[in-house]
């Protein structure tokens, strides 16, 4: 992509030359050692913002709704927004595990693992919001298709039916597909420990595998497959997100780019929490060795393509908004640029497309620092552009009589940083109990690792396709 | 006390004797995937069958060098995903077009296009837990933790940094020194034999009998049983809070201390009519004039069939299908009376009209329940079952 | 590697020399008989040349900025297919004679008395039209033009710069490509009912640019390497990720052309629904039809297995099939603004085989002779070659 690369031998995806041995013991360190300060800091604040985020909740539940800022004319507010975010966030993962891996990106290998992590934790923490926006989490089961006492089936119709069956399907897909990877690595941590508690439970999680290529045949297949699921799968449920909104007609809603828009958007914001965690992880756990810059140079790239197609939605819309001649359409496009909330559209706007494209310079691709400002950013960025979409569309719809500010509370607020506290938790407890790396994946790319007569040909793609 | 618990994990699970059962398996180990794929085609090409390589990844090109055949796993994915798409088309035609349907914005009971989401999700989700769960039951025939190479110095080397290589002591061209010979000739960097645990042979493998396995079966599904019956009969038939149910707001039905006449409710200002709503025109005329009235409603085939769509609806459960009083309410009610006798058959339609609105006997008033154009609708109907009923001959054709 | 350069034979030139003159000849008769269905026709033949030249463009660009080791053999087989973007330029002359037959906003008295046409006349207005077209056709030439000279240029001394130069030229190209292919979607498809409009329209084309590029360049890289015109050690797992890039694009065009449906169905306003409308009265209900089971499910059903692509008998034979699909989706996307109430077939069509098929062989065939159909010394040749899944 860039003009000054030289031609040059890959940096090998794990930097130094490292036996195998050594793979296992640093991948393994976080789960045998004592946790270090900076881990108890870490998990400190984010199990406080989960805690204050559990308190909110409970009064929520104890009061009700009316707590939260929904009103008329915005019924939906934060509860949508955060849901939106979250499953947005979990789609970096599968992209990572399953695109990436269909197109035989090899240096997905180092961050593959905790990138499928974070999708599953994004997926539960999105999943409290659905569940808690009714008001009457349990009666969440309804939600089912069940054979109930009130002979009554759900609405097969309705979007929001599909977001059950697409985020259930979604997070059950990804807790296989992720437990399938780790089973060989739970085989060497058993093998490996020293304590009788550990030794149990990972041999329960390893399900007795040895690394038999008897197994490996067919556990190969499986991957691949998987992969090959995942991948539409992934697609299905942004996409499904946003017919949430747009098989509606509030203007701004409906419009036909919203899936494919929604997708690139989603994978643009799980890249840029990914990048946010790893740039945090590999300095707290000591990894700059396997998460390596030039991995992390490659999801800048992706990061500037995504938030550049993100760019094209915003314009196609505001395009066809004008090219329509629907004047409520026109409105709502001039409303949000320069309404009320002109200030979270060009949050919004300057996050995702603007900033991003410094990554077009490679020296700023490459500087972790800056990095870590932009893809916080794009954080901030992509949780405006749900916010965007869901406040003005509903504050100022077709009747001006029904106009209306939407105006959150402290509680909403408390909720949102509490989903921030148990994403943050679950990771940080998931660094310190499981191999945060493949071991098996990153042996099996190491030099030398394959046979000589297969390899010649693959190392001299080695040499030459890295820029 | 932790230090208890987490001592006895440590002796159950740390602790390994030395194995004293019978010969298991010779195993090599290697250090470069070279060698263990050399020595996985010397091995495979010497016809040995019951072998297996251990590596802690896959090495490219091993299924050739051990002869396997390609997996057939993909099938698995293909049928089981095809399962999945018929399944959900079927379960959301029959939930929404046949046992229960309804119109959601104007789209027909069952449409295609709004099914598609789901059948694909349920398509990619029971393919994908058909695939793994045959991989690791069927394929790969895990758990099994018996296995002697288990807890081996072996496998405790193969999942972390050599390749390994064993042949099992029951294949047909066993001989311990032949092989021994031909592994350490292949290079190999530690061959050992793997032995059975003595124990293996006295313990019972059937987990029916243990105990152990017994309890956890019976405590697992009790707790199912349990918890399902606490989310499926309680959890979801609590009350929604009643708090927010209680609102300084006055209900329909209910005493109130503000107005005078100590109802909630109030009645509609003197004089005012609703909205395609007639008051009843009779009231106050003489019988003579309410008698002359005729049917304002043509007698047309729409009129008719709205007159029988709601005469079936508010007039059938008594006076029946037919009006002959032979209703399915015969037997837990006064029975009503037939509308062929000859009073009703030479009542004016007013007449009948009247008897709608204001009732008669224990037949209540339909006044709110029927509109005024239906009541009348409802009379051409009934003239026509009347007529139905009592059929001159001139009716039937030919005469 | 072994390759030679060897000559394609002069049959090809002759054979699409009498296709490409039968076509002109059906197409003159046309213009004389039924004019406006003729500019339709000449529309449609138009369009599926630029997918296919654009898109092996952006095929190309796309394969050097991912980084693609096992597309390197088939790169100047999607070079020379995009070699018929000079000649689009030259093609795009005669449109501008059609513009007021072909588009209704040209009608400047409609548009006086239509306030939604008057409202979109900044946009929708002859000049503008022309100076879109003309900046898309430039931006085309220049890309294929810089592109082009530095992969033949590496033919000459091998050196990785020119690579590298491809590399930042295809950077650029990337965004390029998605604004100018929108552009041409909306303008040559979109606007033909200027009524209605779609903001995925854009993405549905370039979905079906892409699929034609990889079909074309699928089959003409099967064709050569059975003619022996390509190195003998291209093997059938090179082969591979085209049919999975074929099969998995495929798949995009569907989803995208879902989403556009769906979401048109469900909110059903007459604004968006009459297009569709217009796509599923009388005898286009079945066009409608063919579309979904020919574009997509039935490819989708042949080309899943993981045999199927490396399957050349059976590429050699879906390869033309998505071709021929993606000229049906063409056809569906311009004629029912012609035919309105039922789907039209006429001897005034037959044209466009005939055209497509000659002017493509001609225009290959000279672009082929005057370089190597294999990028001969592209440091990832080597490894391309002898790529194994």
């Amino acid at each position: 992509m860039s003009l000054d690369a030289t031609y040059k031998r890959e940096i090998p995806l794990v930097e130094g030359k490292t036996s195998f041995k050594e793979i296992d013991d640093v991948i393994a360190k976080p789960t045998e050692t004592k946790p270090n300060i900076k881990w108890w800091i870490a998990i400190g604040i984010s199990s406080t913002a989960l805690m204050i985020g559990a308190v909110c909740l409970g009064l929520t539940f104890w009061y009700g709704v009316g707590l939260w800022g929904n009103n008329q004319p915005v019924g939906w507010a934060f509860d949508i927004i955060n849901f939106v975010f979250w499953i947005g966030i979990g789609h970096a993962g599968t992209l990572i595990s399953a695109i990436l891996f269909l197109f035989r990106q090899k240096w997905r290998t180092g961050i593959a693992r905790f990138a499928e992590a974070m999708t599953i934790f994004a997926v539960m923490t999105a999943g409290i919001f659905p569940a808690i926006h009714t008001g009457r989490p349990w009666l969440d089961g309804y939600l089912f298709p069940y054979p109930n006492q009130h002979s009554l089936w759900v609405n097969f119709t309705s979007p929001l039916l599909w977001d059950v069956f697409a985020v259930s399907t979604y997070f059950t897909v990804s807790f296989v597909f992720w437990f399938i990877g780790l089973i060989p690595d739970f085989a060497t941590l058993r093998d490996r420990t020293t304590s009788g508690i550990k030794k149990a439970i990972y041999t329960l999680l390893s399900l007795g595998w040895r690394g038999s290529n008897r197994h490996w045949q067919h556990y190969e297949r499986v991957y691949l497959i998987l992969a090959g699921l995942s991948t539409p799968l992934v697609l299905s449920v942004h996409t499904i997100v946003s017919f949430d909104f747009a098989v509606s007609v509030i203007p701004g809603w409906h419009t036909t780019i919203f899936p494919p828009y929604f997708v690139a958007g989603a994978i643009f914001s799980g890249f840029g929490m990914v990048s946010t965690v790893l740039i945090i992880v590999r300095k707290v756990f000591d990894m700059e060795h396997i998460i390596t810059v030039n991995t992390l140079e490659k999801m800048n790239k992706i990061l500037l393509a995504t938030g550049t197609m993100v760019g094209y939605a915003y314009a196609m819309e505001f395009f066809i908004a004008w090219y329509s001649g629907n004047p409520i359409e026109q409105f709502t496009f001039i409303n949000r640029a320069f309404g009320p909330y002109a200030w979270a559209y060009w949050i919004m706007f300057s996050c995702n497309v603007f900033f991003p494209q410094l990554f077009w310079f490679k020296k700023i691709r490459r500087n972790i620092p800056l990095t870590f400002v932009l893809v916080l950013l794009v954080n901030v960025g992509m949780w405006f552009e749900r916010y965007v979409i869901i406040v003005t569309s509903l504050t100022r719809d077709y009747l001006p009589s029904s106009w209306g500010m939407y105006f959150p509370t402290m509680y909403d607020f408390g909720i949102l940083l509490g989903s921030f506290g148990m994403f943050f938790t679950l990771v940080l407890l998931f660094a310190k109990t499981m191999p945060v790396v493949a071991m098996s994946e990153i042996k099996a790319v190491t030099e030398g690792a394959q046979p000589t007569h297969l390899k010649k040909h693959e190392e001299e793609i080695d040499y030459r396709t890295q820029y | 006390m932790i230090g208890n618990i987490l001592k006895k994990f440590d002796d159950k699970f740390l602790k390994t004797e030395p194995r004293t059962g019978k010969l298991y398996a010779v195993s090599a180990l290697f250090d470069t995937p070279d060698q263990i794929i050399h020595a996985a085609e010397k091995v495979s090409g010497a016809g040995y069958k019951k072998f297996d390589v251990l590596t802690p990844y896959p090495v490219h090109g091993m299924d050739g060098a051990m002869k396997l055949k390609p997996t057939g796993i993909g099938w698995v994915a293909m049928v089981a995903g095809m399962s999945g798409t018929t399944l959900a088309f079927l379960m959301i035609w029959w939930m929404v077009g046949v046992n229960y349907p309804n119109i959601f914005g104007g789209k027909p009971y069952f449409n295609l296009t709004a099914s598609i989401p789901i059948m694909f999700e349920l398509t990619v989700l029971i393919s994908a837990l058909t695939l793994v769960g045959s991989l690791i039951a069927i394929y790969m025939k895990l758990p099994f933790n018996a296995n002697p190479l288990m807890d081996t110095e072996f496998v405790r080397r193969v999942t972390s940094d050599k390749f390994g290589i064993y042949i099992a002591a029951d294949d047909p061209k066993f001989k311990l020194e032949e092989v021994r010979a031909m592994f350490e000739e292949l290079g190999s960097s530690a061959v050992s034999n793997i032995h059975e645990a003595e124990y293996d042979k006295g313990k019972t493998n059937n987990p029916l009998t243990d105990k152990k396995f017994v309890g956890a079966l019976v405590g697992t599904a009790a707790a199912t049983a349990m918890i399902s019956y606490f989310v499926l009969n309680v959890l979801l038939f609590l009350p929604p809070f009643d708090w927010m149910h209680r609102q300084p707001k006055v209900l329909p039905q209910t005493e109130s201390k503000f107005f005078k006449d100590g109802w909630s409710m109030r009645k509609p200002v003197e004089g005012t009519v609703a909205r395609g709503f007639m008051p009843y025109e009779f009231k106050g005329m003489p019988d003579s004039m309410v008698v002359a009235t005729p049917n304002p409603l043509p007698v047309t085939q729409k009129v008719l069939d709205l007159g029988k769509k709601r005469f079936d609806t508010y007039c059938s459960p008594c006076h029946g299908f037919y009006g002959k009083g032979d209703s399915r309410m015969r037997g837990q009610f006064p029975v009503p009376p037939t509308l062929h006798s000859q009073k009703v058959t030479n009542w004016k339609d007013a007449n009948i009209y009247h008897v709608i609105t204001n009732g008669q006997n224990t037949m209540p008033s339909y006044q709110s329940s029927i509109s005024r154009d239906d009541r009348w609708a409802i009379i051409h109907y009934l003239r026509v079952l009347q007529r139905s009923q009592n059929a001159p001959d001139s009716d039937v054709e030919g005469k | 590697m072994d390759y030679i350069k060897k000559q394609l034979p002069d049959s090809l030139t002759k054979t699409g020399g009498i296709l490409l003159g039968f076509g002109v000849i059906i197409m003159g008769l046309a213009f004389i008989f039924t004019p406006q269905r003729a500019f339709f026709d000449y529309l449609w033949v138009y369009l599926f040349l630029v997918s296919i030249a654009v898109g092996s463009l952006a095929l190309v660009a796309l394969e050097y900025l991912v980084g693609a080791t096992w597309s390197t053999p088939f790169r100047r087989v999607s070079e020379i297919m995009a070699s018929m973007i000079p000649v689009l330029i030259l093609l795009a002359i005669p449109l501008f004679f059609g513009l007021h037959d072909l588009f209704h906003w040209t009608h400047t008295e409609v548009v006086e008395t239509d306030a939604i046409l008057k409202a979109k006349s900044p946009y929708l207005n002859v000049e503008f039209f022309a100076i879109r077209t003309a900046f898309c056709l430039f931006l085309w030439f220049l890309f294929y033009w810089l592109i082009t000279k530095n992969s033949e240029k590496q033919d000459i001394d091998g050196d990785v710069k020119y690579t590298k130069r491809n590399i930042t030229l295809s950077t650029i190209f990337a965004p390029v490509f998605i604004i100018t292919i929108t552009i041409a979607a909306i303008d040559w498809a979109m606007s033909l009912e200027p009524h209605w409009f779609s903001t995925i329209f854009g993405v549905y084309y370039f979905a079906g640019t892409i699929i034609a590029a990889l079909a074309a360049t699928t089959f003409a890289s099967i064709k050569l390497k059975e003619g022996g015109y390509m190195d003998s050690h291209l093997g059938n797992d090179s082969f591979y990720s085209l049919g999975t890039l074929m099969f998995g694009f495929n798949v995009f065009w569907a989803y995208i052309a879902f989403s556009q449906f769906i979401l048109i169905w469900y909110a059903d306003l007459p604004e968006e629904t009459f297009w569709l409308i217009h796509r599923w009265e009388g005898s286009w209900k079945y066009v409608s039809l063919a579309l979904l089971f020919f574009h997509f499910i039935m490819p989708f059903l042949i080309l899943i297995g993981r045999n199927a692509k490396t399957n050349l008998g059976l590429l050699k034979f879906m390869a033309p099939w998505m071709l021929v699909a993606h000229a049906l989706d063409l056809y569906w996307l311009i004629f029912p603004t012609l035919f309105k109430g039922s789907a039209a077939f006429g001897w005034q069509e037959l044209s466009f085989p005939f055209i497509v098929i000659g002017l493509t062989m001609i225009v290959f065939k000279m672009s082929a002779n005057k370089k190597n159909i294999m990028a001969v010394k592209d440091p990832k040749m080597e490894a391309g070659l002898h790529f194994h899944l």
